[in-house]
């Protein structure tokens, strides 16, 4: 093993060491301007490390009702629609990958069809107006249900199980559902996981339905409330007050931005662990 | 006739289990299909979609040769996601092939787990971020340029650099995340053409162009072929967290534009004609690349 270190290999590590500091960057400056002292933040001293310590930033955000309501919504809807998203998924999934399916070769098309081309947004918002889910909590759950890609994904990996496990469940005299539902999902829990995490993370992160289909403030989930505070500064009914003089918006904006994010840094050491197996089946995608 | 009722009722369950996707992919995937004919009408919506008189090639006929900003609007979109393409899709390949070769597992494991943070996160924070950084008082780019003697510049304000702050931030957020995308195909590579190639006296660069490249060629193939086919459809976070009216005339991308005239000024016809141009070309380039990748190289995705 080479133990001095050759220019091309310092060469390698001093890029990526960089690359890597410009992705921790950003976090560690939302971390260090949302605790610091309010007012050395107002006159913007605050460069790479944090000046005096304040929590109140974290105060005044954490005791808006707005904020816990729209916390509130974004935990609920990722909560269900995980549930619903992988239901729909697995069992489309798995039914496709039976090769018992007549006209199994037209469903996978018929799916994938959807890939290449869409109705757009438009339609697609006419027909959750004529579904009667608009500006209803359902409009965050069923328009974006099903992932044709998550369905691939499932699919191929459904199709890799050895023959002989359903053969042999079969002959036990097991029914598709009962293989399906007590042997095909136990095996799977790896894809399973790491698919229910990417559907977790992107309906803790979607911005685009809440924008369009929702119009009630009660029903605004995380990120359109993120986004009226931070791209569009309106912060009109915080008391956002420290001794008379008003907190500099970067403040409230860092730390509502950190608040938001706390619960996908928690989650993210489980995205890595389910993670290494879950990109060798994105790997095989195709 | 027969046989194919019997063989849904022997496999029932299977049925079952498509039904509940099937349908929803009717309902919200196909459904929305038909209801692109009201590009080729005059869309009210007490009149629903069956209503409205039909006008034909009237709102075509209008988006190529009477509106204003119709080709601003697709010279966006369109040379948005080329500078991505272009500059985002090499990068994680070489950051995969740097990566590859750091052989210290702790710091492999670090650095992979750092770069693809940024992606997990949404646009509106990102987005909410760099906003913060390129602020003309107070934010650290401006605080170098003023300490280099520099004047602070309203970055996101500018149409100068509007396109450019698109293109490095989606770099910045999803290089990581397709880095470690191409890792996984390059750990895939079989380890003894390595050595073939290191005894027939290849040095590193060699190995990585003789042995590694080709190895993950198929990967590269399919990802740059998706890309291309949604090189007509940007994505609507980023562009909407990011724009404002300032810079309208080179970041309004296609979807933007249709959520904010289409479902805020309820010009319905007019951004489905729009939308639906859009899916067209889309399929016409994923068909073409296709197409041309199969005939230069042999290789496509179907």
């Amino acid at each position: 093993m080479q133990r001095r270190l050759t220019l091309g290999q310092a060469v390698n590590y001093a890029i990526l060491l960089i690359f890597v500091f410009l992705c921790i960057l950003p976090f560690y400056y939302v971390v260090v301007v949302s605790l610091s002292e309010p007012t050395l933040v107002k006159e913007g001293r605050i460069t790479i490390l944090p000046q005096g310590f304040s929590l109140r930033a974290y105060e005044i955000v954490l005791a808006q009702d707005r904020f816990f309501n729209a916390f509130q919504i974004s935990t609920l809807r990722t909560a269900v629609g995980l549930v619903v998203s992988l239901f729909l998924q697995c069992t489309m999934a798995y039914a496709l990958s039976r090769k018992a399916l007549r006209g199994r070769k037209f469903f996978i098309l018929f799916v994938v069809f959807t890939i290449l081309f869409s109705a757009g947004i438009i339609p697609t918002y006419l027909v959750v107006r004529y579904t009667g889910i608009i500006n209803t909590f359902w409009a965050l759950i069923i328009p974006d249900a099903i992932s044709a890609w998550n369905v691939l994904i499932l699919l191929s990996f459904f199709s890799s199980i050895p023959d002989a496990i359903e053969e042999s469940a079969k002959m036990d005299g097991a029914n598709d559902f009962q293989v399906f539902w007590k042997l095909m999902i136990p095996l799977s829990i790896p894809a399973v996981s790491t698919i229910g995490l990417f559907i977790a993370v992107h309906h803790w992160n979607s911005l685009m339905d809440g924008i369009m289909y929702i119009n009630k403030t009660s029903l605004k989930p995380l990120q359109v409330y993120l986004m009226d505070l931070v791209m569009r500064s309106e912060m009109t009914d915080m008391n956002a007050n420290i001794d008379d003089q008003a907190l500099p918006s970067l403040s409230i904006q860092t730390a509502a931005i950190f608040a938001a994010t706390l619960p996908v840094l928690l989650v993210y050491p489980f995205i890595q662990r389910y993670f290494t197996k879950g990109i060798m089946l994105g790997a095989i995608k195709g | 006739m027969r046989t194919v009722i019997k063989d849904i009722a022997k496999n029932k369950y299977l049925y079952l289990l498509l039904l509940p996707g099937l349908l929803w992919f009717v309902i919200y995937r196909y459904l929305p299909m038909f209801g692109l004919v009201i590009a080729f009408k005059e869309f009210h919506f007490s009149k629903g979609i069956f209503g409205g008189e039909w006008v034909g090639l009237k709102y075509f006929k209008f988006i190529f040769f009477e509106h204003r900003n119709f080709y601003q609007l697709v010279v966006n979109t369109l040379l948005i996601n080329f500078y991505k393409l272009a500059f985002g899709f090499p990068i994680p390949i070489i950051l995969a092939l740097m990566l590859n070769e750091v052989r210290r597992r702790k710091l492999r494991s670090f650095m992979q787990t750092s770069i693809y943070l940024p992606h997990f996160v949404s646009w509106v924070i990102f987005g909410g971020i760099i906003v913060q950084f390129l602020s003309p008082s107070g934010g650290i780019v401006n605080q170098l340029i003023q300490w280099f003697g520099g004047e602070p510049i309203f970055f996101m304000a500018s149409e100068e650099y509007f396109r450019s702050i698109v293109v490095i931030s989606e770099i910045w957020k999803n290089a990581g995340w397709n880095t470690i995308i191409f890792l996984a195909a390059i750990v895939g590579v079989d380890p003894t053409l390595y050595e073939a190639a290191r005894i027939d006296g290849a040095g590193k660069l060699r190995q990585i162009w003789h042995v590694t490249l080709p190895g993950i060629s198929e990967t590269i193939v399919v990802l740059l072929l998706l890309n291309i086919g949604i090189l007509m459809t940007t994505g609507f976070d980023q562009i909407y967290v990011l724009y404002n009216p300032a810079v309208y005339s080179v970041g309004d991308v296609i979807s933007t534009y249709v959520y904010r005239v289409g479902i805020g000024n309820g010009r319905f016809s007019l951004t489905t004609a729009i939308g639906l141009f859009q899916s067209v070309v889309g399929l016409f380039l994923i068909f073409t690349s296709n197409f041309m990748m199969r005939r230069l190289y042999g290789k496509s995705l179907w």
